[in-house]
Protein backbone atom coordinates (compact mmCIF):
# COMPACT_ATOMS: atom_id res chain seq x y z
CA UNK A 1 0.00 0.00 0.00
CA UNK A 2 1.30 3.45 -0.80
CA UNK A 3 2.11 5.80 2.02
CA UNK A 4 0.07 8.88 2.90
CA UNK A 5 2.40 11.82 3.41
CA UNK A 6 0.97 15.22 4.35
CA UNK A 7 2.85 18.51 4.49
CA UNK A 8 1.30 20.99 6.95
CA UNK A 9 1.79 24.75 6.69
CA UNK A 10 0.97 27.23 9.46
CA UNK A 11 1.17 31.02 9.07
CA UNK A 12 -1.83 32.38 10.95
CA UNK A 13 -0.13 34.75 13.37
CA UNK A 14 3.48 35.31 14.50
CA UNK A 15 5.35 32.16 13.49
CA UNK A 16 5.86 30.39 10.17
CA UNK A 17 5.96 26.62 10.53
CA UNK A 18 5.97 23.48 8.37
CA UNK A 19 5.66 19.82 9.35
CA UNK A 20 5.38 16.38 7.78
CA UNK A 21 3.07 13.57 8.92
CA UNK A 22 3.53 10.19 7.28
CA UNK A 23 0.95 7.42 7.81
CA UNK A 24 -0.18 9.15 11.00
CA UNK A 25 3.28 9.65 12.50
CA UNK A 26 5.08 12.96 12.86
CA UNK A 27 8.32 13.07 10.82
CA UNK A 28 9.27 16.74 11.28
CA UNK A 29 8.02 19.97 12.81
CA UNK A 30 9.97 23.13 12.01
CA UNK A 31 9.21 26.63 13.28
CA UNK A 32 10.96 29.64 11.68
CA UNK A 33 14.02 30.71 13.57
CA UNK A 34 17.57 31.87 13.07
CA UNK A 35 18.79 28.26 12.75
CA UNK A 36 16.46 27.46 9.87
CA UNK A 37 17.75 30.43 7.91
CA UNK A 38 21.37 29.56 8.63
CA UNK A 39 20.84 25.98 7.44
CA UNK A 40 19.19 27.26 4.27
CA UNK A 41 22.14 29.52 3.61
CA UNK A 42 20.26 32.76 3.93
CA UNK A 43 21.60 35.74 5.80
CA UNK A 44 18.84 37.08 8.00
CA UNK A 45 20.15 39.64 10.46
CA UNK A 46 17.02 39.77 12.55
CA UNK A 47 13.90 37.68 12.28
CA UNK A 48 10.80 39.82 12.52
CA UNK A 49 7.54 38.35 13.70
CA UNK A 50 5.10 37.61 10.90
CA UNK A 51 7.77 37.81 8.14
CA UNK A 52 6.10 34.77 6.59
CA UNK A 53 7.12 35.51 3.03
CA UNK A 54 10.78 35.47 4.05
CA UNK A 55 10.39 32.34 6.15
CA UNK A 56 8.14 30.00 4.24
CA UNK A 57 10.54 28.48 1.72
CA UNK A 58 13.40 27.78 4.18
CA UNK A 59 10.93 26.37 6.70
CA UNK A 60 9.24 24.00 4.22
CA UNK A 61 12.64 22.96 2.89
CA UNK A 62 13.88 22.18 6.41
CA UNK A 63 10.70 20.21 7.23
CA UNK A 64 11.07 18.02 4.12
CA UNK A 65 14.78 17.44 4.77
CA UNK A 66 14.25 16.52 8.42
CA UNK A 67 11.52 14.10 7.36
CA UNK A 68 13.96 12.59 4.87
CA UNK A 69 11.58 13.05 1.95
CA UNK A 70 11.33 15.12 -1.21
CA UNK A 71 8.46 17.14 -2.65
CA UNK A 72 7.63 14.23 -4.97
CA UNK A 73 6.76 12.05 -1.94
CA UNK A 74 3.89 14.30 -0.79
CA UNK A 75 0.33 13.00 -1.10
CA UNK A 76 -1.38 16.25 -0.01
CA UNK A 77 -0.70 19.76 1.27
CA UNK A 78 -2.58 21.02 4.34
CA UNK A 79 -2.66 24.69 5.29
CA UNK A 80 -4.18 26.90 7.98
CA UNK A 81 -7.10 28.65 6.34
CA UNK A 82 -8.06 30.62 9.47
CA UNK A 83 -8.74 32.19 11.84
CA UNK A 84 -5.79 34.55 11.90
CA UNK A 85 -4.32 37.63 10.31
CA UNK A 86 -5.38 38.03 6.70
CA UNK A 87 -1.92 39.12 5.48
CA UNK A 88 -0.26 36.22 7.27
CA UNK A 89 -2.77 33.57 6.19
CA UNK A 90 -2.47 34.61 2.56
CA UNK A 91 1.21 33.67 2.49
CA UNK A 92 0.60 30.10 3.68
CA UNK A 93 -2.53 29.69 1.56
CA UNK A 94 -0.86 30.92 -1.63
CA UNK A 95 2.20 28.78 -1.05
CA UNK A 96 0.10 25.67 -0.41
CA UNK A 97 -1.95 26.28 -3.56
CA UNK A 98 1.15 26.83 -5.67
CA UNK A 99 2.75 23.63 -4.43
CA UNK A 100 -0.43 21.58 -4.84
CA UNK A 101 -0.92 22.83 -8.40
CA UNK A 102 2.72 22.34 -9.38
CA UNK A 103 2.80 18.77 -8.08
CA UNK A 104 -0.78 17.86 -8.98
CA UNK A 105 -1.64 16.84 -5.41
CA UNK A 106 -4.78 17.67 -3.40
CA UNK A 107 -5.16 20.62 -1.06
CA UNK A 108 -6.55 20.30 2.47
CA UNK A 109 -7.84 23.21 4.57
CA UNK A 110 -7.37 23.24 8.35
CA UNK A 111 -9.04 25.36 11.04
CA UNK A 112 -6.31 26.61 13.36
CA UNK A 113 -8.39 26.32 16.54
CA UNK A 114 -9.52 22.76 15.76
CA UNK A 115 -5.90 21.91 15.01
CA UNK A 116 -4.84 22.99 18.52
CA UNK A 117 -7.20 20.33 19.82
CA UNK A 118 -6.20 17.65 17.31
CA UNK A 119 -2.60 18.18 18.49
CA UNK A 120 -3.55 15.56 21.09
CA UNK A 121 -3.42 12.93 18.36
CA UNK A 122 0.13 13.67 17.22
CA UNK A 123 2.21 10.53 17.51
CA UNK A 124 5.90 9.95 17.08
CA UNK A 125 6.89 6.42 16.03
CA UNK A 126 8.40 4.35 18.88
CA UNK A 127 7.08 6.73 21.55
CA UNK A 128 4.20 5.63 23.78
CA UNK A 129 1.10 7.75 23.30
CA UNK A 130 -2.48 7.73 24.58
CA UNK A 131 -4.96 9.76 22.54
CA UNK A 132 -8.17 11.06 24.14
CA UNK A 133 -11.36 9.06 23.53
CA UNK A 134 -14.44 10.78 22.07
CA UNK A 135 -16.32 12.61 23.37
CA UNK A 136 -13.90 14.66 25.42
CA UNK A 137 -13.68 18.18 26.81
CA UNK A 138 -10.73 20.34 25.87
CA UNK A 139 -9.68 23.51 27.66
CA UNK A 140 -7.98 25.63 25.00
CA UNK A 141 -5.90 28.28 26.77
CA UNK A 142 -3.33 30.55 25.17
CA UNK A 143 -2.43 34.20 24.76
CA UNK A 144 -5.44 34.62 22.50
CA UNK A 145 -7.92 31.92 23.54
CA UNK A 146 -9.72 30.66 26.61
CA UNK A 147 -12.36 28.21 25.54
CA UNK A 148 -14.01 25.02 26.65
CA UNK A 149 -14.63 22.82 23.63
CA UNK A 150 -16.78 19.70 23.47
CA UNK A 151 -15.05 17.38 21.01
CA UNK A 152 -17.36 14.70 19.60
CA UNK A 153 -15.16 13.60 16.71
CA UNK A 154 -12.10 14.75 14.73
CA UNK A 155 -14.21 17.26 12.84
CA UNK A 156 -17.19 17.69 15.14
CA UNK A 157 -16.40 20.24 17.84
CA UNK A 158 -18.51 22.76 19.73
CA UNK A 159 -17.35 25.74 21.79
CA UNK A 160 -19.46 25.59 24.94
CA UNK A 161 -17.68 28.38 26.81
CA UNK A 162 -15.25 31.15 25.98
CA UNK A 163 -13.80 34.37 27.32
CA UNK A 164 -15.95 37.44 26.95
CA UNK A 165 -12.95 39.78 27.28
CA UNK A 166 -9.27 38.89 27.90
CA UNK A 167 -7.70 35.46 27.41
CA UNK A 168 -6.07 33.67 30.37
CA UNK A 169 -2.60 33.97 28.83
CA UNK A 170 -3.18 37.68 28.40
CA UNK A 171 -4.09 38.03 32.10
CA UNK A 172 -0.74 36.41 32.94
CA UNK A 173 1.20 38.62 30.51
CA UNK A 174 -0.45 41.91 31.42
CA UNK A 175 -0.22 41.41 35.20
CA UNK A 176 3.44 40.44 34.70
CA UNK A 177 4.00 43.70 32.90
CA UNK A 178 2.51 45.65 35.80
CA UNK A 179 5.09 43.96 38.05
CA UNK A 180 7.88 44.91 35.65
CA UNK A 181 8.51 41.37 34.37
CA UNK A 182 9.60 40.79 30.74
CA UNK A 183 7.22 39.74 27.93
CA UNK A 184 5.82 37.13 27.70
CA UNK A 185 5.33 37.22 31.45
CA UNK A 186 3.43 33.94 31.92
CA UNK A 187 6.53 31.75 32.32
CA UNK A 188 8.09 34.29 34.72
CA UNK A 189 5.01 34.30 36.93
CA UNK A 190 5.05 30.50 36.90
CA UNK A 191 8.68 30.39 38.07
CA UNK A 192 8.26 33.01 40.80
CA UNK A 193 4.95 31.51 41.95
CA UNK A 194 6.76 28.30 42.94
CA UNK A 195 8.43 30.18 45.82
CA UNK A 196 5.38 32.16 46.97
CA UNK A 197 2.27 31.71 49.08
CA UNK A 198 -0.82 31.31 46.88
CA UNK A 199 -3.09 32.42 49.74
CA UNK A 200 -1.22 35.67 50.53
CA UNK A 201 -3.52 37.87 48.43
CA UNK A 202 -7.13 37.74 47.29
CA UNK A 203 -8.11 38.97 43.83
CA UNK A 204 -11.62 39.28 42.47
CA UNK A 205 -13.12 36.34 40.61
CA UNK A 206 -15.74 36.85 37.90
CA UNK A 207 -19.38 35.85 38.24
CA UNK A 208 -20.32 34.89 34.72
CA UNK A 209 -23.17 32.59 33.75
CA UNK A 210 -22.67 29.25 31.99
CA UNK A 211 -19.21 28.12 30.96
CA UNK A 212 -17.90 31.52 29.80
CA UNK A 213 -14.78 33.14 31.20
CA UNK A 214 -13.77 36.71 32.03
CA UNK A 215 -10.29 37.85 33.01
CA UNK A 216 -10.59 41.60 32.50
CA UNK A 217 -11.88 42.22 36.05
CA UNK A 218 -9.03 40.23 37.56
CA UNK A 219 -6.50 42.31 35.62
CA UNK A 220 -8.07 45.53 36.94
CA UNK A 221 -8.33 44.18 40.49
CA UNK A 222 -4.63 43.23 40.38
CA UNK A 223 -3.73 46.67 39.00
CA UNK A 224 -5.68 48.50 41.75
CA UNK A 225 -4.26 46.29 44.52
CA UNK A 226 -0.73 47.19 43.41
CA UNK A 227 -1.50 50.85 42.84
CA UNK A 228 -2.96 51.26 46.35
CA UNK A 229 -0.21 49.25 48.03
CA UNK A 230 2.54 51.21 46.28
CA UNK A 231 1.22 54.43 47.85
CA UNK A 232 1.86 52.95 51.31
CA UNK A 233 5.07 51.16 50.43
CA UNK A 234 7.08 51.97 47.28
CA UNK A 235 8.88 48.60 47.56
CA UNK A 236 5.64 46.63 47.77
CA UNK A 237 6.11 44.76 44.48
CA UNK A 238 9.75 43.82 45.15
CA UNK A 239 9.00 42.66 48.70
CA UNK A 240 5.95 40.60 47.73
CA UNK A 241 6.74 39.46 44.19
CA UNK A 242 6.66 35.71 44.81
CA UNK A 243 3.45 35.91 46.87
CA UNK A 244 1.81 38.14 44.27
CA UNK A 245 2.74 35.70 41.50
CA UNK A 246 1.58 32.66 43.48
CA UNK A 247 -1.75 34.29 44.40
CA UNK A 248 -2.38 35.54 40.88
CA UNK A 249 -1.56 32.15 39.34
CA UNK A 250 -3.83 30.36 41.78
CA UNK A 251 -6.69 32.76 40.99
CA UNK A 252 -6.33 32.29 37.21
CA UNK A 253 -6.06 28.49 37.54
CA UNK A 254 -9.07 28.37 39.90
CA UNK A 255 -11.17 30.39 37.44
CA UNK A 256 -10.19 28.06 34.57
CA UNK A 257 -10.77 24.85 36.54
CA UNK A 258 -14.10 25.89 38.13
CA UNK A 259 -15.86 26.19 34.76
CA UNK A 260 -14.17 23.11 33.35
CA UNK A 261 -15.29 21.09 36.37
CA UNK A 262 -18.85 22.40 35.98
CA UNK A 263 -18.89 21.46 32.28
CA UNK A 264 -17.46 17.99 32.96
CA UNK A 265 -20.04 17.37 35.68
CA UNK A 266 -23.03 18.69 33.69
CA UNK A 267 -22.12 16.71 30.58
CA UNK A 268 -20.99 13.59 32.46
CA UNK A 269 -17.62 13.55 30.70
CA UNK A 270 -14.45 12.37 32.44
CA UNK A 271 -12.12 12.50 29.46
CA UNK A 272 -10.52 15.96 29.80
CA UNK A 273 -7.70 17.57 27.83
CA UNK A 274 -5.86 20.87 27.80
CA UNK A 275 -4.37 22.61 24.75
CA UNK A 276 -2.66 25.90 23.92
CA UNK A 277 0.46 27.58 25.30
CA UNK A 278 -0.87 28.13 28.83
CA UNK A 279 -0.99 24.34 29.28
CA UNK A 280 2.74 24.65 30.06
CA UNK A 281 1.85 26.46 33.30
CA UNK A 282 2.81 24.25 36.23
CA UNK A 283 -0.07 25.52 38.37
CA UNK A 284 -2.54 24.42 35.71
CA UNK A 285 -0.80 21.06 35.25
CA UNK A 286 -0.90 20.40 39.01
CA UNK A 287 -4.59 21.33 39.09
CA UNK A 288 -5.28 18.89 36.24
CA UNK A 289 -3.51 16.12 38.13
CA UNK A 290 -5.44 16.90 41.32
CA UNK A 291 -8.75 16.91 39.48
CA UNK A 292 -7.84 13.64 37.78
CA UNK A 293 -7.47 12.04 41.22
CA UNK A 294 -10.44 13.72 42.82
CA UNK A 295 -12.99 13.37 40.00
CA UNK A 296 -11.47 10.30 38.29
CA UNK A 297 -10.76 12.22 35.10
CA UNK A 298 -8.56 10.77 32.35
CA UNK A 299 -6.40 13.79 31.60
CA UNK A 300 -4.38 14.60 28.47
CA UNK A 301 -1.61 17.21 28.49
CA UNK A 302 0.32 17.54 25.21
CA UNK A 303 4.05 18.13 24.72
CA UNK A 304 4.89 21.81 24.84
CA UNK A 305 6.11 21.90 21.21
CA UNK A 306 2.60 20.95 20.10
CA UNK A 307 0.81 23.54 22.27
CA UNK A 308 2.12 26.80 20.82
CA UNK A 309 1.44 27.66 17.16
CA UNK A 310 3.03 24.87 15.09
CA UNK A 311 2.50 23.03 11.83
CA UNK A 312 2.58 19.52 13.35
CA UNK A 313 -1.01 20.06 14.46
CA UNK A 314 -1.92 21.37 10.99
CA UNK A 315 -0.35 18.34 9.29
CA UNK A 316 -2.10 16.01 11.79
CA UNK A 317 -5.50 17.62 11.15
CA UNK A 318 -4.77 17.57 7.41
CA UNK A 319 -3.93 13.88 7.60
CA UNK A 320 -7.31 13.03 9.19
CA UNK A 321 -9.02 14.87 6.34
CA UNK A 322 -6.76 13.46 3.60
CA UNK A 323 -7.54 9.87 4.56
CA UNK A 324 -11.23 10.74 4.05
CA UNK A 325 -10.43 12.48 0.74
CA UNK A 326 -11.83 15.67 2.27
CA UNK A 327 -10.10 18.11 -0.09
CA UNK A 328 -10.72 21.71 -1.02
CA UNK A 329 -10.62 23.55 -4.36
CA UNK A 330 -8.08 26.08 -5.61
CA UNK A 331 -10.60 28.87 -5.06
CA UNK A 332 -10.43 28.56 -1.24
CA UNK A 333 -9.70 31.90 0.42
CA UNK A 334 -8.47 32.41 3.98
CA UNK A 335 -10.84 33.61 6.71
CA UNK A 336 -9.80 35.89 9.53
CA UNK A 337 -12.90 35.74 11.69
CA UNK A 338 -13.00 33.33 14.61
CA UNK A 339 -15.06 30.25 13.82
CA UNK A 340 -14.89 26.62 14.73
CA UNK B 1 -17.76 64.20 23.40
CA UNK B 2 -16.89 64.50 27.07
CA UNK B 3 -18.70 61.95 29.23
CA UNK B 4 -18.31 60.84 32.84
CA UNK B 5 -18.85 57.09 33.28
CA UNK B 6 -19.86 55.68 36.66
CA UNK B 7 -21.41 52.33 35.76
CA UNK B 8 -22.16 49.98 32.85
CA UNK B 9 -25.34 51.84 31.82
CA UNK B 10 -23.37 55.11 31.58
CA UNK B 11 -20.98 53.24 29.32
CA UNK B 12 -23.79 52.22 26.95
CA UNK B 13 -24.87 55.87 26.90
CA UNK B 14 -21.31 56.95 26.12
CA UNK B 15 -21.23 54.47 23.22
CA UNK B 16 -24.54 55.89 21.97
CA UNK B 17 -23.25 59.46 22.27
CA UNK B 18 -20.14 58.55 20.31
CA UNK B 19 -22.09 56.99 17.42
CA UNK B 20 -24.52 59.91 17.41
CA UNK B 21 -21.75 62.52 17.33
CA UNK B 22 -19.61 60.71 14.76
CA UNK B 23 -22.00 58.84 12.47
CA UNK B 24 -19.41 58.70 9.68
CA UNK B 25 -16.38 57.76 11.79
CA UNK B 26 -14.75 54.59 10.54
CA UNK B 27 -11.17 54.73 11.89
CA UNK B 28 -11.14 55.34 15.63
CA UNK B 29 -8.14 55.26 17.99
CA UNK B 30 -8.80 54.45 21.65
CA UNK B 31 -6.21 55.80 24.08
CA UNK B 32 -5.96 54.79 27.73
CA UNK B 33 -3.66 52.99 30.13
CA UNK B 34 -3.92 49.29 30.90
CA UNK B 35 -7.20 48.54 32.67
CA UNK B 36 -8.74 51.89 31.63
CA UNK B 37 -11.47 50.04 29.73
CA UNK B 38 -10.60 50.33 26.04
CA UNK B 39 -11.89 46.83 25.21
CA UNK B 40 -14.96 47.41 27.38
CA UNK B 41 -15.84 50.65 25.56
CA UNK B 42 -15.35 49.03 22.15
CA UNK B 43 -17.56 46.17 23.30
CA UNK B 44 -20.28 48.71 24.21
CA UNK B 45 -19.97 50.48 20.84
CA UNK B 46 -20.20 47.12 19.03
CA UNK B 47 -23.31 46.31 21.06
CA UNK B 48 -24.84 49.62 19.92
CA UNK B 49 -23.94 48.68 16.33
CA UNK B 50 -25.86 45.44 16.78
CA UNK B 51 -22.83 43.12 16.62
CA UNK B 52 -23.75 39.60 17.77
CA UNK B 53 -20.21 38.17 17.79
CA UNK B 54 -18.24 37.84 21.03
CA UNK B 55 -16.16 41.01 21.34
CA UNK B 56 -12.98 40.18 23.23
CA UNK B 57 -9.41 41.41 23.49
CA UNK B 58 -7.33 41.13 20.30
CA UNK B 59 -4.01 41.56 22.13
CA UNK B 60 -2.71 38.21 20.90
CA UNK B 61 -4.55 37.99 17.59
CA UNK B 62 -3.71 41.67 16.73
CA UNK B 63 -7.09 42.02 15.02
CA UNK B 64 -10.55 40.55 15.61
CA UNK B 65 -13.33 40.78 13.06
CA UNK B 66 -17.04 41.17 13.80
CA UNK B 67 -20.09 41.67 11.61
CA UNK B 68 -22.93 44.22 11.99
CA UNK B 69 -26.51 43.26 11.02
CA UNK B 70 -26.25 45.58 7.97
CA UNK B 71 -23.28 43.59 6.69
CA UNK B 72 -20.62 46.11 7.72
CA UNK B 73 -17.50 44.66 9.30
CA UNK B 74 -15.81 45.83 12.46
CA UNK B 75 -12.04 45.32 12.69
CA UNK B 76 -10.90 45.51 16.30
CA UNK B 77 -7.14 46.07 16.51
CA UNK B 78 -4.67 45.94 19.35
CA UNK B 79 -1.15 47.17 18.59
CA UNK B 80 0.21 46.36 22.07
CA UNK B 81 2.47 43.59 20.69
CA UNK B 82 3.75 45.56 17.70
CA UNK B 83 7.45 46.35 17.95
CA UNK B 84 8.26 47.57 14.47
CA UNK B 85 6.12 49.37 11.92
CA UNK B 86 6.98 46.83 9.20
CA UNK B 87 5.13 44.22 11.26
CA UNK B 88 1.97 46.25 10.75
CA UNK B 89 2.43 46.23 6.99
CA UNK B 90 2.99 42.46 7.10
CA UNK B 91 -0.40 41.97 8.76
CA UNK B 92 -2.13 43.85 5.93
CA UNK B 93 -2.83 47.06 7.87
CA UNK B 94 -3.45 49.21 4.79
CA UNK B 95 -6.09 46.87 3.39
CA UNK B 96 -7.99 47.05 6.67
CA UNK B 97 -7.71 50.83 7.06
CA UNK B 98 -8.73 51.55 3.48
CA UNK B 99 -11.59 49.04 3.50
CA UNK B 100 -14.18 51.64 4.53
CA UNK B 101 -15.26 49.31 7.36
CA UNK B 102 -15.11 50.18 11.06
CA UNK B 103 -11.54 50.06 12.41
CA UNK B 104 -11.39 50.38 16.19
CA UNK B 105 -7.82 50.50 17.47
CA UNK B 106 -6.33 49.90 20.93
CA UNK B 107 -2.78 51.05 21.72
CA UNK B 108 -2.70 53.32 18.62
CA UNK B 109 0.37 55.10 20.07
CA UNK B 110 2.47 52.15 18.83
CA UNK B 111 1.73 52.99 15.19
CA UNK B 112 1.08 56.73 15.52
CA UNK B 113 2.78 57.72 12.24
CA UNK B 114 0.52 55.33 10.28
CA UNK B 115 -2.81 56.66 11.57
CA UNK B 116 -4.88 58.29 8.82
CA UNK B 117 -5.75 62.01 9.01
CA UNK B 118 -9.46 61.35 9.42
CA UNK B 119 -8.89 59.18 12.50
CA UNK B 120 -11.03 60.07 15.52
CA UNK B 121 -9.20 59.87 18.86
CA UNK B 122 -11.00 58.78 22.01
CA UNK B 123 -9.21 59.17 25.35
CA UNK B 124 -10.24 57.23 28.45
CA UNK B 125 -8.99 58.68 31.72
CA UNK B 126 -9.37 57.18 35.17
CA UNK B 127 -10.38 59.45 38.05
CA UNK B 128 -9.20 58.88 41.62
CA UNK B 129 -12.42 57.13 42.59
CA UNK B 130 -12.34 54.70 39.64
CA UNK B 131 -14.77 56.57 37.42
CA UNK B 132 -13.87 57.11 33.78
CA UNK B 133 -13.88 60.26 31.68
CA UNK B 134 -14.29 59.57 27.96
CA UNK B 135 -13.24 62.41 25.68
CA UNK B 136 -12.99 62.70 21.93
CA UNK B 137 -10.51 64.68 19.85
CA UNK B 138 -11.02 64.92 16.11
Amino acid sequence: MSRITVLGIESSCDDTSAAVIQDGFLRSNVVAGQKVHEAYGGVVPELASRAHQQNIIPVVDAALKQAGIGVADLSAVAFTRGPGLMGSLLVGTSFAKGLARAKGIPLVEVNHLQAHILAHFIEVESEAHVSPCFPFLCLLVSGGNSQIVLVRDYHDMEVIGQTIDDAAGEAFDKCAKVMGLPYPGGPWIDRLAAQGNPKAFQFSKPHIAGYDYSFSGLKTSFLYKLRDALVENPNFIEENKTDLCASLQKTIVDILMDKLKKAAKDLGIREVAVAGGVSANSGLRTAFEEYAQRYRWNIHIPKFAYTTDNAAMIAMSGYFKAINHDYIGMDAVPFSKTRF
Amino acid sequence: MNVLVNNPSDLQKAAETFLHQYPDARVVAFHGSMGAGKTTLIKAICQQLGVNDVVNSPTFALVNEYTCPNGQSVYHFDFYRINKLEEVYDMGYEEYIESGQYCFMEWPERIESLLPDNCIHIHIEETNNNQRIIRSID
